[in-house]
């Protein structure tokens, strides 16, 4: 039977409820919160791996991997494939992306012929390894950061192997959870494959198998006709990782250059740095997912399968930071250089498509607190507190960037609830607040960031680790606009306070310590002097941008007449005299000697936003130590972003 | 409400909607029902509420009971034309509201971005006080600083304040004392709520958010019906107002007024209702409603019978309403959706709507532009009046505005033009339609289509067959639908409080405790809302998942006092395998909440059962026009009957044009219907 329209619309509509049911019993059914908050995706594979549909609510992170995993089965196990059995992975060396994500594939069968796969994929809340939550930032090798699941049967022939399930979830630090969430996926899966086979009954094996090739190429034919539309040519930039934690300072460059020609779009990452002695290198199904996301955000009203894969090429480099072989540590990926690829690419597209202009948003960022929980009701439990941020997404063209968004790894990653966590955790959350200031400075102003104030309260045995970057590779605005501010948690004991940075791990807590972590913000877009002042003054009254961020960052000057009622007013005469000066002096200041601003920080005599926004200065946020290379590769590249 | 009819012998439910008001009559003592319909007034929706009732020659002395779906509090927050409202939050958590839960409804699109919340950045304020998770004071609550808080307040000219405090749910006396000194410092005109009172539950974004919107609109809510209840009772009603919530229950005036954010989708609940009732009248168990009315349609699907509800529900993406609601999705097609051309030169329809005023073109009330009732009278699908000859359309205005606006521009004659404003309309409606159906696995082949509202009995059957629908009902009164579907529900109340304990019998008295608070409480609302005793039902169930999951499951349970936990738990076991294929009854399992729901239950009018009549052809047609079928028909002389001239049985074929009061029903060639016993028309394509 030929697959007529109205069919293959039902079909292609029915595979996205499909997924999307998955999702929603996994959500149902779930033990880990990470997965809870939906870092989880899952798909319809076609009997070759292939996607045919992804959820419509996942992640970015899992975008383009899936498909990889399903081949990595297919190559591993080959025929040796039946009916009722079940699969898992974590590998990410053949497909996956990092140990906590476990990817469960079922097999469908239809007459005794393979005609398809369902795959459920969730972030696991721990999966062993040094650390709790399984992300050692110290590991230089991946044996330190969890099990590596390589393609393995689970279930043969309906029955489950749970000798090999005792074993996985043995090596978790929450046996029951893991075994909850192992469960919940493998539903999750029959689940898929049981619509599925109820579309076979209604349409026929033939119709649906003709359907999962026209949904591919479907979605290939929308996006070539409108790279037709696009200009031919090839555009260079670079990104950075902060950081190398074994060698002396200085940024990790990644550089990507994109062509479009012949209705192909290529992205050549030649010139990038090697593989890094720390877990935020990419491999390269990650770093593929980071291309496909960040090229998804140029052409959102287009479905996602494996037909958005056939018009894309990569060049990843060997042994590069965005292909580290095994067994180089790749935990940290999505902080690492899965955020830089994308905003590399954001920063490529908008010198394609300027009307989408899009600047750097703040980076992913993951706080984990382990150990004994000494409050009454839970005395003795062991505790795992693992929080992420929201923060500011980069400017627009014409608009201002998001507030408090999720992160672009995956913006359906929902942030958890204060008394959620409250309750099961011995945390006190002082507050979670917009961070005044935060956003990126420019004619259109970076979203604002988020700052949290916490305390631990009855605790024992205790350690805290972060992963996260830019706090030297500070999110950066373009054309003008300025960057925002760095990452990274300051610790607070008997009131003495230290900056850990943004990437550190097993720092030993006491119950009354506190911490303090603000979220970046966006990037700004043009000369921020441009800004109308009337929007600027809005943002004074909204709490967005301060009075001294007014007249620093967008020579406003804003006087308070009666703040209990927001009467502020814009002096006319001073804002235009200042933005005069600003722009007299400006010109220089990138020139100004790198070691005199920073001996002005230390002096207390300049503040670190004007440090970083007016002269590209980067220093060791502790103790305010210039870091030279760093400074000279960061006002290098805000020279270059500046064109 | 009382037991005697006396005069008031009238149950009368009145549907606002963007253009006209509707509303229906219910005579109980001789099961005759009447219909009237005016135009709504955006300005004064009690006045057309009023008009209404006039306009069947009763006052509101013959009603025995009325019931009202409102728009006022969608319209209120869609236009963002709400009450100024302040947020009262814990130091250092005043932005809840605004950094949620941070996601996006589009993952992909960086230009869309999530809308503000109804409370901004500027008039959301803290105060010094902290509850942990277990409902222990770690900082009292600063009075003095509430008191200089309610001065700022009260300088800034605020006409509601929500009360929103971390881990309320665990022990709401912060927020319940801060609205008491807030109360004495502001007086009584300002409307107050506290989030621990409107939804008890864990999670702060939800709470808070229910409760913004609930101050929000609170003060616009409370506005509205107590001039409309102050009206009817100056007409001499003495029965209570009850007011259309979205859960598909109703409340009373004073219900409504407190918790004006259950009426968040007041108005497009009981189509969903009617739609369904009348679908199941015809045998349908799956139909997928749509209700086109002069600005929007709404459109809801029942499947097997049941309309699926939803615990979280949103006008906009990102601000629950933690209320239970019926799911409706709305789109701005109506009848008086405007056709207009966009800068890249193609035909466009909607969502701006000429809606009462200035109207159509062809009302003659000053509107220029074409819209739907323009290009369907030009098609001769309208007639020349509406309402029975209270409305005369001027078709050479209508001729106009779309020759003007569409026809030249495009370069199509005025026939082409309409048939194109029309085809553009039923796309977009289609569209939607496959949104709630084929986009949630659903195949419309598998339904009937129920058309209702002024102008869905105009459109239903092409937007079928674009749609491959083979039945489409026509209802009895497909103008008031709706308000019908106001008659059919009950009082009802949704109360829940938060346990998180272990579902062991060492809990049990504190459940059943905790169950029979919920219940007084229940009892104490529908008692107050003059509930006799006999007439309230409460349903008790358990929200229970296994420990360490997080969502949870809801668990029916009978009235008596429970003994034993054990029925509960196997039940719990049993529905988990269920819904989600495996049960794991090694596992601890967990009393997430309790809830009672409570409902007064509600007389529904009982119309007389008509018989099946035999198979009959209809009587010759009085009159016929031209009327205009489509490229592949053109225009064809048509019979054009009277909807009171049909009778159950008879058997009618297309072409054929039906004209009733609240709508015109349109039969294409090709198609063949019937009339049900109820006095439903059930068309299928042949």
């Amino acid at each position: 039977m030929a697959l007529d329209r109205v069919t293959f619309e039902v079909l292609k509509n029915a595979y996205v409820n499909l997924v999307d049911q998955m999702s929603e019993q996994l959500l149902r059914t779930c033990y880990s919160f990470v997965i809870y908050s939906r870092d989880f995706s899952n798909c319809l594979c076609d009997a070759q791996g292939n996607t045919v549909m992804q959820g419509s609510g996942d992640i970015a992170v899992h975008v383009g991997t899936l498909h990889f995993t399903a081949k990595s089965i297919i190559e591993r196990f080959g025929d040796d494939i039946h009916e009722g059995d079940v699969f898992m992975s974590n590998d990410p060396y053949t497909g996956g992306t990092h140990f906590c994500d476990v990817r469960i594939v079922r097999p469908v069968f239809v007459d005794g012929e393979l005609i398809a796969f369902t795959q459920s994929n969730g972030h696991w809340a721990d999966i062993g390894g040094s650390v709790p939550g399984s992300f050692d930032i110290n590991a230089r090798h991946h044996y330190g950061e969890g099990l590596r699941i390589t393609p393995m049967r689970v279930v043969t022939r309906g029955r489950m192997l749970d000798d090999v399930i005792d074993m996985i979830v043995g090596n978790t630090r929450a046996p029951a959870d893991a075994r909850g969430d192992f469960l919940a996926q493998c539903e999750a899966t029959r689940l898929g494959a049981q619509r599925l086979l109820e579309l076979v009954a209604k349409y026929g094996k033939d119709t649906v198998l003709e359907s999962f090739a026209a949904c591919q190429d479907y979605v290939e034919t929308y996006a070539r006709q409108k790279l037709a539309t696009l200009p031919e040519g090839s555009w260079k930039t670079a990104d950075f990782i902060d950081q190398d934690p074994s060698k002396p300072e200085g940024l990790i460059p990644i550089v990507v250059e994109m062509t479009i020609r012949d209705g192909r779009v290529s992205y050549d990452f030649t010139g990038t740095h090697p593989a890094i002695d720390c877990f935020l290198n990419g491999t390269e199904s990650s770093v593929f997912s980071a291309v496909v996301a960040g090229t998804k955000f140029f052409f959102p009203e287009i479905p996602l399968n494996s037909g958005f894969y056939r018009f894309i090429d990569t060049k990843l480099p060997e042994g590069s930071v965005v292909n580290a072989p095994y067994p180089y540590a790749v935990t940290g990926f999505c902080s690492g250089a899965y955020e830089k690829v994308m905003n590399a690419i954001f920063l490529l597209w908008s010198q394609v498509i300027p009307e989408r202009a899009l600047a750097c948003a703040f980076n992913l960022e993951y706080l984990l607190i382990g150990g004994t929980d000494r409050r009454p009701e839970t005395n003795g439990n062991f505790f795992m507190w693992y929080d992420w941020s929201s923060g500011g997404w980069g400017a627009r063209h014409g608009m201002d960037g998001s507030n408090v968004t999720s992160s672009l790894f995956g913006v359906g990653l929902a942030q958890q609830s204060v008394e959620a966590q409250e309750r099961l955790n011995p945390v006190l959350m002082h507050a979670r607040e917009i961070a005044p200031d935060s956003g990126g400075p420019g004619r259109f102003r970076g979203g604002c960031g988020v700052v949290k104030r916490a305390q631990l309260t009855d605790i024992d045995a205790t350690v805290m680790s972060y992963c996260c970057d830019r706090a030297r590779s500070i999110t950066w605005g373009m054309k003008g606009g300025q960057p925002s501010l760095p990452h990274g948690v300051t610790h607070q004991r008997n009131g003495e306070s230290r900056n850990l940075g943004a990437v550190f791990s097993n720092v030993p807590m006491q119950a009354g310590d506190w911490f303090i972590r603000p979220s970046a913000g966006g990037g700004g877009l043009y000369d921020p002097l441009e800004r109308d002042p009337a929007r600027v003054l809005e943002d004074v009254i909204d709490g967005y941008v301060t009075v001294e961020g007014a007249r620093r960052d967008y020579g406003v000057v804003i006087e308070a007449v009666d703040p209990e009622i927001d009467d502020y007013r814009i002096d006319d005469a001073a804002t235009a005299k200042l933005r005069d000066t600003l722009r007299a002096e400006r010109a220089g200041w990138l020139d100004v000697p790198a070691e005199e601003v920073a001996r002005k920080l230390r002096e207390g005599s300049m503040d670190m936003l004007t440090a970083i926004r007016r002269h590209g200065v980067i220093c060791d946020w502790n103790d305010f130590t210039l870091l030279p290379r760093t400074t000279e590769q960061f006002r290098a590249a805000m020279r270059e972003r500046a064109r | 409400m009382s037991a005697q009819t006396g005069g008031r012998r009238y149950r009368v439910a009145i549907d606002t909607g963007g253009t006209f008001t509707d509303a229906f009559f219910f005579d109980e003592e001789t099961g005759a029902v009447s219909v009237t319909k005016v135009p709504s007034r955006p300005d004064r929706p009690d006045e057309a509420v009023l008009a209404a009732i006039a306009a069947a020659g009763i006052g509101p002395a013959d009603i025995r009971l009325l019931t009202h779906g409102t728009t006022v509090a969608t319209n209120a927050l869609i236009t963002r034309r709400l009450a100024r409202a302040a947020m009262i939050c814990t130091r250092g958590h005043r932005d809840v509201v605004e950094i949620r839960d941070g996601t996006k409804p589009d993952l992909w699109d960086a230009y869309v971005d999530v809308a503000e919340p109804y409370i901004r950045r500027r008039d959301r304020f803290e105060v010094d006080e902290r509850i942990d998770y277990a409902g222990r004071v770690l900082t009292p609550l600063d009075e003095a600083g509430v008191r200089d808080l309610a001065r700022i307040l009260k300088r800034r000219g605020y006409e509601a304040v929500a009360v929103c405090f971390l881990n309320s749910y665990a022990n709401p006396a912060h927020e319940l004392r801060c609205k008491e000194i807030l109360a004495e410092e502001l007086g009584p005109d300002v409307f107050l709520c506290a989030s621990a009172e409107i939804v008890p539950e864990m999670f702060e974004h939800p709470r808070h958010s229910t409760a913004m919107i609930n101050a929000a609109t609170g003060p616009v809510v409370s506005r509205y019906i107590e001039r409309l209840d102050r009206s009817l009772k100056q007409g001499g009603y003495a029965g209570d107002l009850l007011i259309l919530h979205s859960g598909g229950g109703v409340l009373t005036a004073q219900g409504a007024s407190r918790y004006a954010a259950r009426l968040a989708s007041s108005g497009i609940v009981a189509g969903a209702i009617a739609g369904a009732h009348i679908a199941g009248q015809c045998g349908f168990e799956n139909a997928i409603s749509l209700d086109m009315g002069g600005t929007s349609t709404d459109i809801s699907l029942c499947f097997q019978g049941r309309i699926p509800t939803t615990q979280r529900w949103q006008v906009e993406y990102g601000y629950p309403i933690m209320f239970p609601s019926v799911e409706v999705i709305t789109i701005g097609a109506g009848g008086g959706s405007i056709a207009w051309i966009d800068q890249g030169g193609s035909l466009r329809n909607g969502p701006q709507s000429a809606g009462a005023d200035p109207g159509p073109a062809c009302y003659g009330t000053g509107g220029e532009e074409p819209t739907n009732t323009d290009a369907n009278l030009l098609l001769g699908r309208l007639g020349g009046e509406l309402l029975d000859g209270k409305v005369r359309l001027d078709a050479d205005a209508a001729r106009r505005a779309i020759h003007d606006r569409v026809g030249a521009p495009l370069s199509l004659d005025d026939t082409e033009a309409a048939h194109a404003i029309l085809r553009v309309a039923n796309a977009n409606m289609a569209n939607a339609v496959k949104l709630i159906s084929v986009g949630k696995g659903f195949d419309p082949r598998d339904f009937a289509l129920v058309v209702f509202g002024g102008a869905g009995p105009l459109h239903g059957a092409d937007l079928a067959r674009d749609l491959d629908i083979p039945v489409v009902i026509f209802p009895r009164f497909p103008g008031i639908a709706s308000a019908m579907g106001c008659l059919l529900v009950d009082i009802r109340h949704d109360l829940a409080t938060m346990m998180l304990k272990g579902a062991s019998n060492d809990n049990l008295d504190e459940v059943e405790a905790e169950f029979r608070k919920l219940e007084d409480e229940a009892r104490a609302r529908l008692r107050e809302e003059g509930v006799a005793p006999e007439a309230m039902e409460l349903q008790r169930s358990f929200e229970m998942r296994y420990v360490g999951q997080w969502r949870q499951l809801e668990v029916a349970v009978g009235p008596e006092p429970l003994t034993d936990l054990a029925p509960v738990l196997d039940s719990f076991h049993r529905e988990h395998a269920r819904a989600y294929s495996f049960e794991d009854r090694g596992r601890g399992v967990e009393i997430y909440a309790l809830r009672v729901v409570a409902r007064g239950v509600v007389p529904k009018p009982q119309a007389a059962p008509a018989a099946a009549g035999a198979r009959t052809t209809p009587p010759p047609a009085a009159s016929r026009r031209q009327v205009h079928f489509g490229a592949g028909h053109g225009f064809l002389d048509t019979p054009v009957m009277r909807r009171e001239e049909l009778a159950p049985g008879m058997v009618l074929e297309g072409p054929m044009v039906i004209e009733q009061l609240d709508s015109t029903v349109i039969l294409p060639p090709g198609t063949r219907s019937e009339v049900t016993p109820d006095h439903h028309i059930v068309m299928r394509f042949v």
